[in-house]
C-alpha cells in the first residue's frame, strides 16, 4: 500500500464506523407498531424520575389507580379500596395479574414496590411527607397508610412513579430496572441507550391479548423530526406533533387531540419593580387578550383559558369572578417579559403579548432562552413577568397542590413571588378536605382569590396532540398523558 | 536520542496541560454559572417537579458533590488515569456507556461529512485547475462564486430542506435514526455540502495564487502535459486545505449538535449539549476530554499529512510564492449581486418590521406584503431589510476581528505544530457560550466574544499553512539569511504572500458569523428576541421551511448572497 492509498484508506475506516444499535431490525411479517415518544430516557428507565411516564406511554408498566377526566380515581390494578381511617386505606388487588417476568402480583409484590419507592432517595414528588408504609394483609389485599390525615393517599397510587414492578426489579436498591419486570400489554425486551426500546406483546395480559406483536419505540427529542418520520410512514404513532407541522400532514395522517390540565399563564413579579404596584398589575391583566394566541399562534389548537383550571377538572365546581383594583397608568414603565423557547409556541405568543402590553403603555423587552439556563433567574424573580406552561394536575390529579407550590410564601415554584397571608390560609384549609366535590370547589375559590390578585394572567389550556398513520387505532386519548400505547392500539396493516 | 526525547517533553506537558486544563474549566461550570448543579440534575430527572430544600439536599448528599472546581477535577483526572470515566450525576449510569458510542457515531458522520465536502470541493475546483494549467485562469473561476453561496448555506436549514425532499417527499433515504449506512447520507450532505463551500473557495484561491507562480510559465513553455501541470497545481492548493478539513472534522465531532437533532442521531454534539444544560459535570469533562484529545491526535496529524504533501520541497528553498501583483478589479457580477441586495434592504428600511396582524400569519406574497408575512403577521420585507443592518454589521465586525486575531496567530506562532487552536476547535460550542455567558452575561457582547473564540482557528490554521509555504520560499530564506529582523520578515516577506488569500477566507466566513451568533441565542446570547437579525430570523422559522418558504427564505437569500458578494468581491489579481 502506498503513501496515497494509506490516506485514502483513512476516511473509509472512519465511515465504517459505528452505528447506533437499532430497536428496527425485526423481521417485517411480526405485526409491530412503531412509536416515537418525545424525549430520551434520563436515567435509564428507572420509574422513580420522569422516565416512569414513558413507561406507561409505552404499555410497559402500570399504577394501582388511574385517573378520569377530572382527577377522581379510577381502578386499573387495584379493583377497589377504602378508606380505614383518615391515614389508612386497603386497597383489593385484582387477582389475575402477572408480572411479565411470570411471577404473579400480590399483595407482597405490591407492598414491597410500593416500600421501596417510598424509600428512594431523593424521595419522590409525590411521596413527599407522607411516610407512606405499605403492608400485605392477605395475597390479594394492600394496606397503604400515611404518618398523618391524607385525604390523597390512593389518588396518589396513581402517579406514574408508583408503577408496580415485580420485586426482582429492585435487585439495585437506587435503580429499579422495569425490563421485563413491568405488568402492561407489552414486555420491555431490549433498550438500546437513549435512543430506543424493543417491546414485545405479553400474552398473558390480564386485560386480553395485546392487538400488535410488539412495539417497537424510539425517543425521539425533536418533534419536527418526529412528524417527518411519521409523514415519510417509517413511524405508526408519533406523541407531540408540532402545530407549526400540523397542515403539512396528509391524508395518510391524522391527529388524535386531548384537551390537557395545562395552562400557559404569564406570572407577574409581586415582589419586586413595576408589578410590585398592584394597579399596574391590573393593567397588564387588562391588556391580556387571549384571542390572538390561540386564534393566531396556536392555530386554534388549544383553548382560551376561562381560568388557571379547566372546565374538565372542575366539573360542576361553580367559577367565581376574580376582582380586581382599579387598572393604573403604566406611562411607559419598563418590564421584562422572559419565556423559554423548549415548547416552540411560547416564544410566539409571547412576542404577540408583548405587543399588547405595549399597546397598553408598558415598555417590553422579551428574553428568551431554553429552560435549563432560564430557570435559576426565573425562581430568583430577575423577571418582571414570566410567560411559561404549568401541569395544573400533576401526580395526585388533585389541582389544590398546585396553588401550594406555585402561588404560597413557601411555594417552590412561585414565579409570581406572591405572598398573601390570605391565600397561604386558603390553601391549607383546602389541602385538609377529603370530599372531593368539596375539594373541587374550593380550588375553584382558590383560582378566584389568586386571580384576583392579579399575580397571574391565564392565557390559555394546552391540548395533546398524537400523529397516527391512517389504519391505526385505540391509542389512548389520555388527558394526563399518560398511556398513549394500550393494549388496543392496532397497527391497521 | 536523549536530546530528541528531552525535546519532546514540553509538548507533552502541553498537551496534558490542555487536557487537564479543559477538564477544570468544565469541572468549574457550575461555580462559573452560579446555578446550583443540584437542582439541575434534579429538573433534568424531574421536568414538573419542585425543587424543594429536602429534595435538593438529597441530591447533593448522594453526588458527593466536589467542595471546589480543582478537587472535583483532580478526582476526575485521578479516576481517568485508572480508566474509569465516572458516573453521570444525572442518570447515574457509568459515563463511558453514553459517550464511546456517541464519539463514534460522531466520527462516522463528521468523517463522512469531511470526505464529503473534500470530493465536493474538488470537483468545484477542476475546472479551474485544467484552465490555470492552460494558463487561461482569470480570478478564482466559477468555484469561487459557487463555494461562496454553498459556504453561506446554514446548516440546520438545509437539514431540514434535505429531510423534506429526499426523505418525506420522494422517499429516498429515511428521515431519522442511524442504524445503517443509508442514514449517513443526508447528515453529510447537511454538514458537508457549506462546508464543502469554503473549501471550494479557499481551493480557487490556492489555485489562483499558484497559477501565477513562474515555474507554471516555465513548465507550459518547456511543452509538460496539460494534465502534468494541473495536477502539480493541485497538489498545492490541497495542501492547503488539508488541514481545513481536519479542523472541520474535529469541530462538528462536538458542536454538530442541531443537525444531530433534525436526524435524531445519537452522536457527542447532543450529548454534550444535554449534559451541559443539566450541568451533569462527569459526563461534560469525558466528552470534552475526548474531544480535546481527539482534535490533538488529529491536529498533529494533520501537520504530518502537510508534510507529506507538500513533500521534500518543504525544507528547501522549492517554493516561489509571489506576492500579489497588478491591478485588482472586483468582478461584475459582485457589483450587480450586491446591488440587488441592497435594492431589498433598502425596500425594507421603508416599511415597519414590528407590526403584528396574527390575521396575517404567514400570509404568502402580495403587493401588500412582497415577500410574504411571518408567523406573527409581520413583513418579512421589513424584517429582512433591518435585519440587513445588524447581520451584515455584525458578521463584517467579527470575521474582521477573527482575520485579525488568525492572522497575529498564524504569523507569529514558532513552527507548525498544533496548539490552542486544536483545544478550543474540539470544545463543544455550547461549552464554550455557557461558559462565556457566566463570565459577561447574556447579550449581544458575550456572543461575539464566545463566537470570536472560535472563529479565529480555521484563519490562524490557514495563515500558518501558508506560512510554512512562504517560509520555504527562495526569498525568505534570502532574507533571514541576510539577517532580516523577524518583524520586518513577517511585515516585508509573510504578510504580503499570506495577507490576502486568509483575507479572503474571512471574507467567506462573513455569514458564517451571523449564523454562529444565532445558534448562541437559546443561551440568552446573541441578538434579542424580537431583532430581525437574519441568523436569529432562520433559527426561529425554519420549522416552518414546508409550509411557508418565503420566511425562511427571504434571510437564507440574504446569506447566501452575501456569501457570494463576499466570495467575487477579492478576486485574486489577474495578470
Amino acid at each position: 500500500m502506498n503513501r496515497r492509498t494509506a490516506l485514502l484508506a483513512v476516511p473509509a475506516l472512519l465511515v465504517s464506523g459505528c452505528f447506533a444499535g437499532g430497536g428496527d431490525s425485526t423481521d417485517d411479517a411480526a405485526d409491530r407498531l412503531r412509536v416515537a415518544l418525545p424525549f430520551p430516557p434520563v436515567a435509564a428507565l428507572s420509574p422513580w424520575t420522569d422516565d416512569a411516564l414513558l413507561l406507561t406511554r409505552m404499555g410497559a408498566a402500570e399504577t394501582l389507580v388511574t385517573f378520569e377526566a377530572s382527577g377522581a380515581a379510577e381502578p386499573q390494578l387495584a379493583e377497589s379500596w377504602e378508606f380505614v381511617d383518615d391515614r389508612t386505606a386497603v386497597l383489593e388487588l385484582r387477582d389475575d395479574v402477572v408480572f411479565h417476568d411470570g411471577t404473579p402480583m400480590d399483595a407482597e409484590a405490591v407492598a414491597g414496590s410500593l416500600n421501596a419507592a417510598a424509600a428512594a432517595d431523593p424521595g419522590l414528588r409525590v411521596l413527599r411527607d407522607v411516610g407512606l408504609v405499605a403492608t400485605a394483609v392477605d395475597t390479594d389485599t394492600v394496606q397503604v397508610q400515611a404518618a398523618q390525615a391524607d385525604p390523597l393517599l390512593v389518588q396518589r397510587l396513581g402517579a406514574p412513579s408508583l408503577v408496580v414492578l415485580s420485586s426482582d426489579a429492585y435487585t439495585d436498591p437506587a435503580a429499579p430496572d422495569p425490563v421485563g419486570h413491568g405488568t402492561g400489554p407489552y414486555a420491555i425486551t431490549d433498550v438500546q441507550g437513549v435512543q430506543s426500546a424493543t417491546l414485545d406483546a405479553a400474552a398473558d395480559y390480564w386485560g386480553g391479548p395485546p392487538a400488535a406483536d410488539g412495539v417497537d419505540v424510539r425517543f425521539v427529542d425533536d418533534a419536527d423530526s418526529r412528524t417527518s418520520s411519521l409523514r415519510a410512514g417509517e413511524l405508526d404513532v408519533v406523541q407531540g406533533v408540532p402545530i407549526a407541522q400540523l397542515a403539512t400532514l396528509t391524508d395518510e395522517q391524522r391527529v388524535v387531540t386531548t384537551s390537557l390540565p395545562r395552562v400557559t399563564a404569564l406570572q407577574l413579579n409581586t415582589a419586586d419593580g413595576v408589578f410590585a404596584d398592584p394597579a399596574l398589575r391590573a393593567a397588564a391583566v387588562a391588556a391580556v387578550d387571549a384571542g390572538p394566541v390561540v386564534d393566531g399562534v396556536v392555530e386554534g389548537q388549544a383553548d382560551v383559558a376561562p381560568g388557571l383550571l379547566t372546565d374538565d377538572t372542575l366539573g360542576a365546581a361553580v367559577r367565581t369572578a376574580p376582582t380586581l383594583p382599579a387598572a393604573g397608568d403604566p406611562a411607559g414603565a419598563s418590564i421584562r417579559l422572559a419565556t423559554y423557547d423548549d415548547r416552540p409556541e411560547l416564544p410566539e405568543a409571547a412576542a404577540v403579548l408583548a405587543e399588547q402590553l405595549r399597546a397598553a403603555g408598558f415598555t417590553v423587552e422579551v428574553v428568551v432562552q431554553t429552560y435549563a439556563t432560564l430557570e435559576p433567574d426565573l425562581l430568583a424573580g430577575a423577571f418582571d413577568a414570566v410567560l411559561g406552561s404549568r401541569l395544573t394536575l400533576l401526580d395526585t390529579g388533585d389541582p389544590v397542590g398546585y396553588f401550594a407550590t406555585d402561588f404560597t410564601c413557601d411555594g417552590g415554584y412561585n414565579l409570581a413571588r406572591l405572598c398573601d397571608p390570605a391565600v397561604d390560609a386558603a390553601v391549607a384549609a383546602a389541602a385538609a378536605l377529603t370530599d372531593p366535590r368539596e375539594r373541587r370547589q374550593a380550588a375553584a375559590d382558590l383560582e378566584a382569590q389568586v386571580l384576583s390578585t392579579g399575580a397571574v394572567v391565564p392565557v390559555l389550556h394546552e391540548q395533546s396532540r398524537t400523529g397516527v398513520a391512517r389504519g391505526v387505532q385505540g391509542v389512548g386519548a389520555d388527558p394526563f398523558e399518560r398511556q398513549v400505547v394500550t393494549v388496543a392500539t392496532t397497527t391497521g396493516r | 536520542m536523549t536530546t530528541a526525547l528531552l525535546g519532546r517533553l514540553p509538548r507533552a506537558a502541553g498537551v496534558l496541560g490542555a487536557l487537564a486544563g479543559t477538564a477544570l474549566l468544565v469541572g468549574a461550570l457550575p461555580w462559573l454559572s452560579g446555578a446550583d448543579p443540584a437542582r439541575s440534575v434534579l429538573r433534568a430527572r424531574d421536568v414538573e417537579g419542585t425543587p424543594d430544600a429536602a429534595a435538593l439536599e438529597a441530591v447533593r448528599r448522594q453526588l458527593d458533590l466536589p467542595a471546589d472546581p480543582v478537587t472535583g477535577t483532580l478526582g476526575f483526572l485521578g479516576r481517568l488515569l485508572t480508566g474509569d470515566l465516572g458516573t453521570s450525576w444525572v442518570s447515574r449510569t457509568p459515563v463511558a456507556d453514553t459517550v464511546l458510542p456517541a464519539l463514534g457515531v460522531s466520527l462516522t458522520v463528521a468523517g463522512a461529512a469531511s470526505l464529503l465536502a473534500l470530493l465536493l470541493a474538488g470537483l468545484l475546483t477542476v475546472p479551474a485547475l485544467l484552465r490555470a494549467a492552460d494558463g487561461r485562469l482569470r480570478g478564482g473561476g466559477p468555484g469561487a462564486a459557487v463555494g461562496g453561496a454553498l459556504s453561506a448555506l446554514p446548516e440546520f436549514v438545509l437539514a431540514v430542506l434535505l429531510v423534506a425532499v429526499l426523505a418525506v417527499g420522494w422517499g429516498l433515504l429515511p428521515t431519522t435514526g442511524f442504524t445503517g449506512p443509508e442514514h449517513l447520507v443526508l447528515p453529510a450532505l447537511a454538514l458537508g455540502v457549506p462546508a464543502a463551500g469554503v473549501l471550494a473557495r479557499l481551493l480557487a484561491g490556492a489555485v489562483a495564487a499558484t497559477a501565477g507562480e513562474s515555474w507554471v510559465r516555465t513548465w507550459r513553455a518547456a511543452g509538460v502535459r496539460r494534465s502534468a501541470v494541473a495536477t502539480a497545481l493541485g497538489r498545492r492548493a490541497v495542501a492547503v486545505v488539508v488541514p481545513q478539513i481536519l479542523l472541520l472534522l474535529v469541530g462538528t465531532l462536538g458542536a454538530a449538535a442541531v443537525v444531530e437533532a433534525v436526524f435524531d442521531i445519537p452522536g457527542l454534539g447532543g450529548t454534550a449539549l444535554r449534559a451541559a444544560l443539566s450541568q451533569d459535570v462527569p459526563v461534560v469533562q469525558a466528552a470534552v476530554v475526548l474531544l480535546v484529545a481527539t482534535g490533538l491526535l488529529v491536529g498533529g496529524g494533520g501537520v504530518l499529512v502537510h508534510r507529506l504533501v507538500l513533500g521534500p520541497a518543504r525544507t528547501g528553498s522549492g517554493f516561489t510564492p509571489e506576492a500579489a501583483a497588478g491591478r485588482r478589479r472586483p468582478q461584475r457580477a459582485a457589483g450587480v449581486v450586491a446591488g440587488l441586495l441592497l435594492l431589498a434592504v433598502l425596500a425594507g428600511l421603508l416599511r415597519d418590521p414590528t407590526a403584528q396582524d396574527v390575521d396575517l400569519r404567514l400570509a404568502p406574497p402580495s403587493w401588500a406584503h412582497p415577500l410574504g408575512a411571518d408567523p406573527l403577521g409581520r413583513d418579512v420585507l421589513a424584517r429582512f431589510g433591518h435585519g440587513a443592518l445588524l447581520s451584515v454589521g455584525l458578521a463584517v465586525v467579527l470575521s474582521a476581528l477573527t482575520l485579525v486575531v488568525g492572522l497575529a496567530a498564524g504569523l507569529l506562532g514558532r513552527g507548525d505544530r498544533s496548539g490552542p487552536a486544536d483545544v478550543l476547535n474540539a470544545l463543544p460550542a455550547v461549552v464554550v457560550g455557557i461558559v462565556v455567558a457566566a463570565v459577561t452575561g447574556p447579550g449581544l457582547l458575550a456572543a461575539c466574544v464566545a463566537v470570536t473564540l472560535v472563529g479565529w482557528i480555521p484563519l490562524a490554521v490557514h495563515a500558518r499553512t501558508l506560512a510554512v509555504e512562504a517560509r520555504a520560499s527562495g526569498f525568505h530564506v534570502a532574507a533571514v539569511a541576510g539577517g532580516a529582523g523577524r518583524w520586518h520578515v513577517v511585515r516585508r516577506h509573510l504578510l504580503p504572500v499570506v495577507g490576502p488569500p486568509v483575507l479572503r477566507h474571512a471574507l467567506v466566513r462573513v455569514p458564517h458569523a451571523s449564523l454562529a451568533l444565532a445558534g448562541l441565542s437559546f443561551l440568552g446570547l446573541g441578538a434579542g428576541a424580537e431583532s430581525p437579525e437574519w441568523g436569529r430570523a432562520l433559527a426561529e422559522t425554519t420549522g416552518y421551511l414546508e409550509r411557508a418558504p418565503w420566511v425562511v427564505g427571504a434571510p437564507a437569500a440574504g446569506l447566501v448572497l452575501l456569501g457570494v458578494v463576499a466570495a467575487l468581491a477579492d478576486p485574486a489579481p489577474e495578470r
